[in-house]
């Protein structure tokens, strides 16, 4: 398959990194027991222009690392590491920032969420064009005489139609209500955009819409992390694939290599990806373990036919892969 | 195994959102229905689930034309039919355990003691340990849930399973493991299938036939 | 592939954060302080009528309206009875009127409820116009006419306050079992064979029970003002008993003429526990919000 928004990249995408986040874990304190380590040691930078896929199975721990970087963890949460945002003024860890300052400088300004749900993101009772006007004055100030204007400029941005934009959210397809989200998100111009599992639920010509869209954005520079459990998006959407099993990133590779020659080298990667209908569609055999009770060694070892008894001692991510038996490029 | 004849069906008179469609499931096939989302596709699943009444036409179990819906439906042509939700968190009882959820078509029809085994095992070999049969639905993570909740569709062995986007929020692995359990439980009891989705890859490889959702071809 | 070579910010893995939370501080200072209220009048309702018995006859008109002081702390009445022992008397009446008639009420708004919403239907419809018809009436005075049938006494207080306090409760149960009727978990468990008296018991009841355990539990406080308004208008508990409404009744003569302890006192002890229990059910109500209800989704 060839990714028909863009092809990739020649020359990684330069300058500073948007977002930075080095060994970030998050555990939760549940009541009475173990903590739960929803996250564990993920390292990864942003770039403009960029767009990385955050791929795994439900309860890897992907959403937990957004809720993370949007500063959305309940109480229960523990955070160690840190989430580096560019601000223009300096880096500014996601973590442990103060709500205020979030809100101030980060929220919508540095980085803007494309929600889950788009239609349930906005308010029922109000039309795209009066959401677009608030978050314009919000978030720059505009004069309420150019609001109008100002308004139509932020819904062309994210090909959202003008003529649509008096109506309410329930009167939108799924598609406009995507890209009214994706217009909210925009408004400030945010350089990093977060996209939470955008196409779950979405039918086969909404995805490829949407992520042809999502691609455009990072085209025109935003960096773009795409959190989703849809491989076939991630393949058409991203430049890198980071893969996550049981809190932790396995594989951090080039999309292009990740989806095409030479494949996934981590024995999980693989077998996700032979999941598909597309291909073998074959389950990985097993389950994700608990993530109360991690083994020491590596986690997908139990279900892995490469296991060996090197697998009792946690596998580091070396060269883009956390795999004692990892296979080697040239092999493949 | 399932016919619907020139099915009408809506909510609150309304537009109808399933407008005079026809289709049949043979016995034992397994059939795939295709359509974007909000097409009525989930409706249409509901009243072959016998769990809403069409406006009009006729649907029939194994020959024998439906009587009733929702709670009119005997429960033996109820039972009869499994059916698999789009949003696992919707479709079980946050109140109950996984295992209790699994075992609650059992109970219901007052064979609890008699299919407790069953439960058991199908629960294993759906992939669920002891330790996440003892916990509540937002113990667990949605793909959990929804091993569960076909578990429980599975239970009192239907004769056809309806599954509405079962696998829509799911990721590849889990989705994958999902269709290989209904191919295994099929090939075991000879089992007809009505899989209602919006990935034509998917329903292709699964399902004998496919068909577009509003024109019933 | 372009790995990030060294970081630049590279970070030793350092102690666990806590994520910054703007306002909390407060509101488990609030929730303690009402249960400490609460668990105070439960406690002096339950020790001090075994250890100080009140005896009705121990008037003595020598020591009558006397002001607050260390041997009556909140002074005399106006036949020398000690207020603050008469108070607490008044208070445990209070308790057990508001509690048995909140139970009652939310009891029959329950079952209402669950049934028109299960039912649906032609049922529905009928019990509904009957909800009306009881909220188009002022309560108060239905309360005073189921009163007025009976002895003064403590049950038909009970019985007015609970007969007349159901229909909310049967409301927000109706709507909630409404709403959740048509959910998936619903059609799961209709097409694994349950009946509608299983869907009703096992599905539906339960999740409701804390809406309707709530709205019990708000509806205390609203039933000790009715039971000590019905004690005041002389329709609710015999004058002579100690109880709140009957006290400050009482209590009207003196205060015009200054002594306001009489008043005062009695008073307090209707509006403080009440609003303690209010601000308890309070906090259940955040805590069953349902966007507060799952902290961790993983």
């Amino acid at each position: 398959m060839s990714r028909t928004p863009s092809q990739p990249r020649e020359d990684p995408p330069q300058g500073r990194p948007l977002l930075s986040v080095r060994e970030l874990s998050v555990r939760f304190l549940m009541p009475g027991g173990r903590p739960v380590a929803a996250v564990t040691d993920v390292s990864f930078d942003l770039r403009p222009g960029e767009c990385l896929a955050l791929v795994g199975e439900s309860g890897c721990g992907k959403s937990v690392l957004a809720s993370a970087l949007l500063g959305l963890l309940p109480g229960n949460a523990r955070t160690r590491g840190a989430a580096l945002i560019d601000t223009g003024e300096g880096p500014l860890d996601l973590l442990t920032a103060d709500e205020a300052t979030l809100a101030r400088t980060v929220r919508g300004r540095r980085a803007g969420l494309i929600p889950q749900s788009p239609a349930a993101h906005l308010t029922p009772v109000r039309t795209v064009r009066s959401h677009l006007a608030e978050t314009v004055r919000a978030l720059r100030g505009t004069p309420r005489r150019e609001l109008r204007a100002a308004a139509e400029a932020a819904a062309a941005r994210a090909a959202f139609p003008a003529d649509h934009l008096d109506r309410h959210p329930h009167q939108l397809s799924g598609g406009l209500a995507q890209r009214a989200a994706t217009a909210l998100a925009l408004v400030a111009d945010a350089p990093l955009l977060i996209a939470d599992e955008p196409t779950t639920g979405l039918d086969r010509d909404l995805v490829d819409r949407t992520v042809g869209e999502l691609r455009r954005h990072a085209d025109e520079g935003h960096g773009l992390l795409v959190i989703t459990h849809d491989l076939a998006a991630a393949e058409r959407v991203a430049d890198r694939v980071a893969v996550m099993y049981a809190g932790r990133v396995v594989e951090l590779a080039a999309a292009d290599a990740f989806f095409g020659h030479p494949g996934p080298r981590h024995p999980y990667a693989a077998g996700l990806l032979d999941a598909l209908p597309e291909r073998s569609f074959t389950p990985i055999p097993g389950l994700p373990p608990e993530l109360d009770a991690l083994p020491d060694g590596c986690a997908f070892a139990p279900r892995c036919d490469r296991a060996t008894e090197r697998c009792a001692s946690l596998p580091a991510l070396a060269d883009g892969v956390a795999c004692h038996h990892a296979r080697e490029a040239a092999d493949a | 195994m399932l016919e619907l004849d020139r099915v009408t069906a809506g909510y609150d008179r309304g537009v109808p959102v399933v407008a005079d469609l026809s289709l049949a499931v043979g016995e034992g096939e397994a059939v795939g229905l295709l359509g974007p989302s909000g097409c009525g596709k989930s409706t249409l699943a509901r009243v072959a689930a016998l769990l809403h009444r069409p406006w009009a036409g006729t649907v029939r179990l194994a020959g024998e034309p439906v009587t009733g819906f929702r709670f009119r439906a005997p429960r033996a042509e109820r039972t009869r039919v499994g059916v698999v939700f789009q949003q696992p968190r919707l479709a079980a009882d946050p109140r109950l355990t996984l295992g209790d959820l699994i075992a609650e078509p059992a109970r219901a029809t007052g064979r609890g003691a008699e299919l407790a085994d069953r439960a058991a095992r199908l629960a294993d070999d759906i992939g669920l340990t002891p330790a996440l049969l003892g916990r509540r639905p937002h113990e667990v993570s949605d793909g959990q849930l929804q091993r569960a909740c076909l578990a429980r569709a599975l239970l009192l062995r239907p004769g056809l399973l309806i599954c509405d986007e079962m696998t829509a929020m799911l990721d590849a692995s889990t989705t994958a493991a999902l269709a290989a359990v209904v191919e295994e439980y099929r090939r075991e009891h000879g089992a007809a299938l009505l899989a209602v989705g919006h990935d034509r890859v998917l329903l292709r490889r699964w399902c004998d036939r496919v068909l577009d959702f509003p024109t019933g071809r | 592939m372009n790995q990030p070579a060294a970081p630049p910010t590279a970070v030793e893995a350092g102690p666990w954060h806590a994520p910054r939370r703007v306002r909390r501080s407060t509101r488990a200072a609030r929730v303690a302080f009402s249960a400490a209220l609460v668990a105070l009048a439960a406690l002096a309702v339950l020790l001090v009528p075994p250890l100080f018995p009140l005896d009705q006859q121990a008037v003595d008109l020598t020591a009558k309206l006397e002001p607050p002081s260390g041997a009556h702390p909140f002074g005399t009445d106006e036949v020398g009875r000690d207020v603050l022992l008469r108070s607490v008397y008044g208070l445990r009446v209070s308790l057990v009127v508001g509690l048995v008639a909140a139970l009652a009420a939310s009891g029959i708004g329950l079952l209402v409820g669950c049934a028109a919403g299960a039912v649906g239907g032609r049922f529905d419809r009928l019990v509904m116009r009957l909800v009306d018809t009881f909220t188009a009436v002022p309560h108060l005075l239905m309360g005073i006419f189921i009163v007025a049938m009976f002895r003064p006494g403590v049950w038909p207080v009970i019985a007015s306050v609970g007969l007349t306090h159901w229909v909310s409760t049967a409301r927000i149960v109706r709507a909630e079992v409404l709403s959740l009727r048509s959910r998936p978990f619903v059609d799961a468990a209709i097409s694994g064979g349950a009946s509608r008296l299983r869907v009703a018991v096992r599905h539906l009841v339960p999740a409701v029970l804390p809406q309707a355990g709530l709205a019990a539990v708000l509806m205390v406080p609203h039933a000790i003002w009715h039971e000590s308004a019905l004690s005041y208008l002389g329709l609710g508990i015999p004058a002579h008993e100690a109880s709140l409404g009957t006290m400050i009744n009482g209590a009207r003569g003196s205060l015009v003429t200054g002594e306001w302890w009489p008043t005062l006192f009695p008073g307090l002890l209707i509006v403080v526990p009440t609003l303690a229990i209010a601000g308890l059910a309070g906090a259940w109500r955040e805590r069953i919000n349902p966007r507060r209800r799952s902290e961790l989704v993983l």
